[in-house]
C-alpha cells in the first residue's frame, strides 16, 4: 500500500462499516442506547489506558475530564439549541453543531489536563493520583454550586443528537490514535518511561513533556466521551461523574491489562454490559415481586459481584486479562502491524 | 593527543546535607579519549557520573558539555548535546525488543515545524530561558505527535530511518539475532552490550560506561577491551570508564582518575597511577604499605568530615 493510503484507507473503511451498522442498527432505541453506554466507556477505558497503561503514571481521575467535555458540550449544545447554520438542512447543522460541540468538550478537557499534569506529573511517584482525585472532585463541587449548569439537578433538554454512528467513530478513533502512538516513536518514548524513567531521561527522552502530552490527549478523549455521553441521556448531573466512575474506568484498565489496549476494550464492554446481563438473567430466573424493584436490587449486587470478580481475576491474572498483548499481534500478516514498533 | 574538548568539569562538587560526595572534581575527556574512573567503593565514582549527566545538580563548580555550561540541565538536555551514559545496575528497558531499546534512543533529529538550528539559535540570541523558544519546541512536539497519528508519508520515512539505525547499532554489538527479543530475556552479557548499543543510539560525543564489565567472565573482559576501543575508532568518541577491575582499566584507559571519599587522590598514566601509595593505601590500607616497607602517607580528607 502507498505510503500515503497507509494513513487514510482504515478511517474510510471504518466510515463504510460504521454507516452501514447505523443503517441497520440504528432503528433499534435500546440497542442504540446500550451501545452508546458501551462506546463512551470503551473511549474512557482506552483513553485512560494510554496514561495508566503506557506510560506508566497513574489517574485516577478520569470522571473528572468526562465532566468537563459533558459540561462543555451539553451547555454549547444547549445555548445553540435555537440556532441552525443557514443554507444547510436542519439534520446536517444538528450534526455539524454536534461535532462542534465534541470538539469543544474535548479541547475543554485537554486544556484542563494541561493545567493539571504540568506540576504533577513534574514529579515521580504516587502525585498524580492524588491531584487527578483531588480535581475530580473539585470539578463535580463546581458544578454543583454553579447556575449556569444547573447545580445538583443538572442539565436537561440537551438535544440528542448523538447516534450509533458519532459514538462509535469516537470510539474507533480513540483506538486508532492509541495504536498508532504506540506504533511510533512517541509510543515508543511513552513505553520507555513506564519501564525505566531515569534511563529513559538519560537516553534524551524529555520525560516530563511526554507524560504532559499523554496526558493531555487521554483528558481530550475523555473530554470527547462526556461530550457524547451528554448528548444521549435524557441528562447530566454531578452524579454521573463522581469517583466512582473514575474508578470504573481505573478498574477497566486494570482488569484489561495495563499497557494493552484490546485489553481495555475487551474490559470495558464486558465489566459494562455485566449489570445489563445480570438484569436479563434476574429476570429469566423468575426475578422478584416487580420490575422496578429488580432493578434495584440487581443494582445493589452489582458492586459486590464486580468486586469479588476483580478479586479472583487478581489472583488469577494479576498481569491482566490481555497483560501487555494486543489482538493485532495474533492478526495475519497483511493487517499492517503497529504494537511497540514491530512494524 | 588534543581533540576537541568535549566535557570538562572545573572544580565540581556536590554535598548530601553536610555530606561531601564529590568535591573540587577536575575532568577533560576530548575527542578521542579513552580515560578511567576508579576508586574503592563509595568513593564517589557513580555520583560524578551523575553530575556529569544531569542527575544531579552540582552544588559546587561547573560542568560544560562542548563549552556550554550545562549545570541545573535536566538529564535529557544534556545527553543532546551529546553525552550518553550506562548504568551500573543494568536498566534497560526490560519489556521492550532489543531493537525498541535503541530506537528510544534513536531520537529524530527532524522537526516537522521549526528545525533544531532555529530554535537554538533563538534560545542563544534571548540568552537563557527564552518563551519563544519553549512555544516553538512545543508546537514542534505537538505537530510530530499529530506526524504520528496521520502516520504521514514523511513520517513514515523517518520511522524507518530510525529502525535502520537501530539494526546498524545491534549489527555493530553483535546483537542481531536478538532483534525482536525482549531485553529482560537476553543473558547478562548482552544486556550490557545492548545498553552500549542504547546509548549509541542517541548519537554520542562522549561515552560513559559504568561498570560495563561487571559481572562478566574473563574472556568476555577481554571481548569489551577491544570492543571499546573499537567504539571509539569507529565513532571517534570521548570514552570515560569507571571500573573495579584492574586489569580491565590499566589495559585500556590512556588516563586514569582515582577518587576516594569524594577526592581525586591520583590522576595520571596507568604505570604511574599504580605505584601512587595513595591509591595503594586507598584500596588496600596502611597496614599493606607497612607490611611492604612503604611509606604511609597522610590521613586523606574524609566524607565523613563536616562541612565547616
Amino acid at each position: 500500500m502507498p505510503a500515503f493510503l497507509r494513513g487514510v484507507v482504515p478511517v474510510l473503511i471504518a466510515i463504510a462499516v460504521l454507516a452501514v451498522l447505523q443503517l441497520v442498527l440504528g432503528g433499534l432505541p435500546f440497542f442504540v442506547y446500550i451501545a452508546s453506554i458501551v462506546g463512551v466507556n470503551v473511549i474512557l477505558a482506552v483513553s485512560l489506558n494510554i496514561v495508566n497503561g503506557m506510560t506508566g503514571q497513574f489517574s485516577i481521575g478520569h470522571a473528572g475530564f468526562m465532566a468537563v467535555g459533558a459540561y462543555t458540550a451539553g451547555k454549547l449544545s444547549l445555548l445553540l439549541k435555537d440556532v441552525a447554520i443557514s443554507g444547510l438542512p436542519g439534520v446536517v447543522s444538528d450534526q455539524v453543531q454536534f461535532l462542534g460541540t465534541l470538539i469543544a468538550g474535548g479541547i475543554a478537557a485537554a486544556i484542563c489536563g494541561f493545567l493539571v499534569g504540568l506540576p504533577s506529573l513534574r514529579l515521580r511517584g504516587d502525585y498524580l493520583a492524588i491531584v487527578t482525585l483531588g480535581f475530580g472532585e473539585i470539578i463535580r463541587v463546581v458544578v454543583q454550586n454553579l447556575e449556569v449548569f444547573g447545580r445538583a439537578l443538572g442539565l436537561s433538554g440537551i438535544p440528542q443528537t448523538s447516534s450509533f454512528f458519532a459514538v462509535w467513530f469516537c470510539v474507533f478513533l480513540v483506538v486508532l490514535v492509541a495504536r498508532r502512538i504506540v506504533g511510533s516513536t512517541h509510543g515508543r518514548s511513552l513505553w520507555a518511561i513506564r519501564e525505566d524513567e531515569v534511563a529513559a531521561e538519560a537516553m534524551g527522552v524529555d520525560t516530563t513533556g511526554y507524560k504532559v502530552r499523554a496526558f493531555v490527549i487521554s483528558s481530550f478523549f475523555a473530554g470527547v466521551a462526556g461530550g457524547l455521553f451528554a448528548h444521549f441521556v435524557p441528562i447530566i448531573n454531578p452524579g454521573s461523574f463522581t469517583f466512582v466512575k473514575s474508578i470504573e474506568v481505573v478498574v477497566m484498565v486494570v482488569a484489561g491489562g495495563l499497557g494493552s489496549t484490546t485489553g481495555a476494550i475487551v474490559a470495558a464492554v464486558v465489566l459494562t454490559l455485566l449489570p445489563e446481563a445480570l438484569r436479563t438473567l434476574f429476570l429469566q430466573l423468575g426475578g422478584l415481586d416487580t420490575g422496578a424493584s429488580l432493578a434495584q436490587k440487581v443494582d445493589q449486587i452489582r458492586m459486590p459481584i464486580y468486586g469479588i470478580l476483580l478479586v479472583i481475576l487478581m489472583l488469577v491474572r494479576p498481569q491482566g486479562l490481555f497483560g501487555t498483548r494486543e489482538i493485532w499481534d495474533v492478526l495475519p500478516r497483511w493487517i499492517p502491524r503497529a504494537r511497540k514498533g514491530i512494524t | 593527543m588534543s581533540g576537541e574538548l568535549l566535557l570538562e568539569a572545573v572544580q565540581a562538587g556536590i554535598e548530601f546535607g553536610g555530606l561531601r560526595a564529590l568535591h573540587g572534581f577536575d575532568l577533560e575527556i576530548r575527542r578521542g579519549d579513552l580515560k578511567g574512573l576508579i576508586g574503592p567503593n563509595g568513593a564517589g565514582k557513580t555520583t560524578a557520573f551523575n553530575l556529569l549527566t544531569g542527575v544531579y545538580v552540582p552544588t559546587h563548580g561547573e560542568i560544560r558539555v562542548g563549552g556550554e555550561r550545562v549545570n541545573g540541565r535536566k538529564p535529557h538536555q544534556i545527553n543532546r548535546l551529546g553525552l550518553a551514559r550506562t548504568f551500573q545496575n543494568i536498566r534497560l528497558f526490560r519489556g521492550l525488543t532489543a531493537l525498541d531499546n535503541v530506537r528510544v534512543a534513536c531520537l529524530s533529529d527532524e522537526r516537522p515545524v521549526f528545525s533544531r538550528e532555529r530554535i537554538d539559535g533563538v534560545r542563544r540570541r534571548s540568552s537563557g530561558r527564552s518563551p519563544v523558544a519553549q512555544v516553538m519546541d512545543a508546537l514542534n512536539n505537538y505537530v510530530d505527535w499529530w506526524r504520528a497519528i496521520l502516520l504521514t508519508p514523511g513520517f513514515q520515512a523517518e520511522e524507518d530511518e530510525l529502525t535502520r539505525r537501530a539494526e546498524e547499532l545491534l549489527k555493530v554489538m553483535g546483537l542481531s539475532h536478538r532483534r525482536d527479543e525482549e531485553a529482560r530475556n537476553l543473558p547478562y552479557g548482552e544486556q550490557r552490550r545492548l545498553e552500549i548499543a542504547r546509548a549509541l543510539g542517541t548519537r554520542p560525543k562522549v561515552l560513559l560506561l559504568d561498570e560495563p564489565a561487571a559481572g562478566m567472565n574473563t574472556r568476555e573482559k577481554g571481548d569489551l577491551m577491544v570492543l571499546i576501543r573499537q567504539l571509539r575508532d569507529q565513532f571517534s568518541l570521548g570514552i570515560l570508564v569507571i571500573e573495579h577491575d584492574m586489569k580491565l582499566v590499566m589495559g585500556i584507559c590512556e588516563d586514569i582518575t582515582v577518587l576516594d571519599h569524594g577526592v581525586t587522590i591520583a590522576r595520571g598514566v596507568p604505570e604511574r597511577v599504580r605505584q601512587d601509595p595513595k591509591v595503594i593505601e586507598a584500596y588496600l590500607g596502611d597496614s599493606y604499605l607497612a607490611s611492604q616497607g612503604l611509606p604511609v602517607p597522610p590521613q586523606a580528607p574524609t566524607s565523613e568530615t563536616p562541612v565547616t
